[in-house]
């Protein structure tokens, strides 16, 4: 655990990548995603407006930190697990794909998140 | 005399609770009215009609419209004319469809936003009054924004589908509602394609600005405040309401505006800025910037492209 946070973590695995980033019950995912050091984690208004940073829940149980935009995830997608990682915090671990604008930055394999392991190792 | 200034914004909010206590903490603005449908008015303490942004209860963020003041009732006659032989389509509303306001004439842009002008608006004054006045009031909240000053619109652009409403706003703008141009962005390899666009009625750089964008949306409304030192005050009650900053405070090549970017809780992109930059004039030389210098124009200081500041907007 680093020094500086030992608030208790869940894991969150992204599906497309098989990467696992540490995320703290009372913190959005998106937050945590931002740990994995990858180039390009689009963080927009972090407000359930812009839309930016979308994913599908595949597994595990979240909370939702506010209201996320229609405009972004319809109700049919909702259904299917569709959210906004900067709207929602892990209450167990959580399996996730990326979606729309998240799919680039995820998209170039593991050699692009210089600093995925030692971020995860600090825990 | 047509066109004055901007008049009001309306946005959608999806927890009208915490936009209240973002517009009202954060911003300095009082709610001066609420309607039946739920609506909310607020004003900021500088500003003498009853209202300069609307909040509307919404599953999305975003703009409904965006309205200008204009000086006489015949200007929206007149305008109206001039709109419809420009090739745009207008409706009036008729007084009271918006409380505390007059008939308004309302249109859409080529980009697809909605804009409203109209002549009257009730009075309610400024907080420091007409007589012998204070240069600011008692009991500011937050960052005590003066005014409503300009709005950024998202305009679709597409050059490979000919599509660039950046260039055809910019041109109704002018043709139709007599503003006039202060500032570009060119792009392309001929570097001749309005990439944005800052346009003026008043005597400051920008009563509007066009940026071009995938799709049509609101950038941000912008705020402004006395000074550079306000602007880092500011920068302060962001950090004390926890609000979530986009760009800290920093300069803008482009008007020259001292500026800080954030959210209001829908994700509705806000600015402070201070300096009013120049006298924009009608004879002014237009200011160009070119697509090397684009990110120099934007943020001045570091010139390094920030790609959340113009992918992300509502």
């Amino acid at each position: 655990m680093s020094i500086f946070d030992s608030r208790p973590k869940f894991a969150v695995h992204v599906a497309q990548t098989d990467e696992t980033f540490p995320c703290a019950g009372n913190e959005s995912l998106l937050t945590g995603m931002v740990r994995l050091g990858r180039k390009g984690i689009p963080v927009g208004c972090v407000n359930g407006g812009c839309g930016v940073c979308k994913v599908r829940i595949l597994g595990g149980e979240i909370k939702a930190l506010g209201p996320i935009s229609r405009a972004h995830v319809t109700v049919d997608e909702e259904d299917q697990g569709y959210t906004l990682a900067c709207r929602v915090a892990p209450q167990t671990p959580v399996n996730l794909e990326v979606a729309g604008k998240l799919n680039k930055p995820f998209s170039k394999g593991r050699a692009e998140s210089a600093t995925a392991s030692p971020s995860i190792q600090q825990q | 005399m047509g066109v004055m200034r901007i008049g009001h914004a309306s946005l959608k909010v999806m927890d009208m609770d915490a936009a209240v206590r973002h517009y009202e903490n954060v911003l300095g603005m009082k709610t001066t009215m609420k309607d039946k449908a739920g609506n909310v008015y607020l004003k900021c303490w500088d500003e003498w009609d009853k209202y300069s942004v609307v909040l509307t209860p919404s599953d999305q963020a975003g703009m409904n419209h965006v309205a200008y003041k204009v000086e006489k009732d015949s200007d929206i006659d007149e305008l109206q004319k001039k709109i419809e032989a420009w090739g745009v389509k207008t409706t009036l509303l008729p007084e009271g469809t918006m409380p505390s306001t007059g008939r308004m004439l309302q249109f859409n842009l080529p980009s697809g936003h909605e804009m409203r002008l109209y002549a009257m608006k009730e009075y309610v004054g400024t907080e420091v009054g007409t007589t012998n006045p204070d240069p600011w009031p008692d009991g500011l909240k937050g960052s005590g924004a003066h005014w409503l000053d300009h709005l950024l619109l998202m305009c679709e652009m597409n050059p490979p589908e000919g599509i660039n409403t950046v260039a055809d706003n910019t041109r109704f703008m002018t043709e139709a509602l007599d503003f006039f141009l202060t500032e570009q962005v060119l792009v392309g390899p001929e570097g001749n394609m309005q990439a944005a666009t800052w346009m003026s009625r008043t005597t400051t750089p920008h009563d509007i600005a066009f940026v071009g964008g995938a799709k049509s949306g609101l950038h941000h409304i912008a705020f402004f405040l006395d000074s550079w030192h306000d602007v880092l005050k500011a920068a302060d009650v962001m950090s004390k309401t926890k609000t979530k900053i986009d760009v800290a405070p920093t300069r803008h090549g482009i008007t020259r505006g001292e500026t800080i970017y954030f959210f209001d809780p829908s994700g509705n992109r806000n600015e402070t800025f201070a300096g009013l930059g120049y006298l924009a004039q009608r004879d002014r030389p237009v200011t160009t910037w070119t697509e090397d210098k684009l990110w120099t124009g934007i943020f001045y200081h570091t010139g390094e492209a920030v790609p959340s500041f113009t992918d992300v907007y509502t």
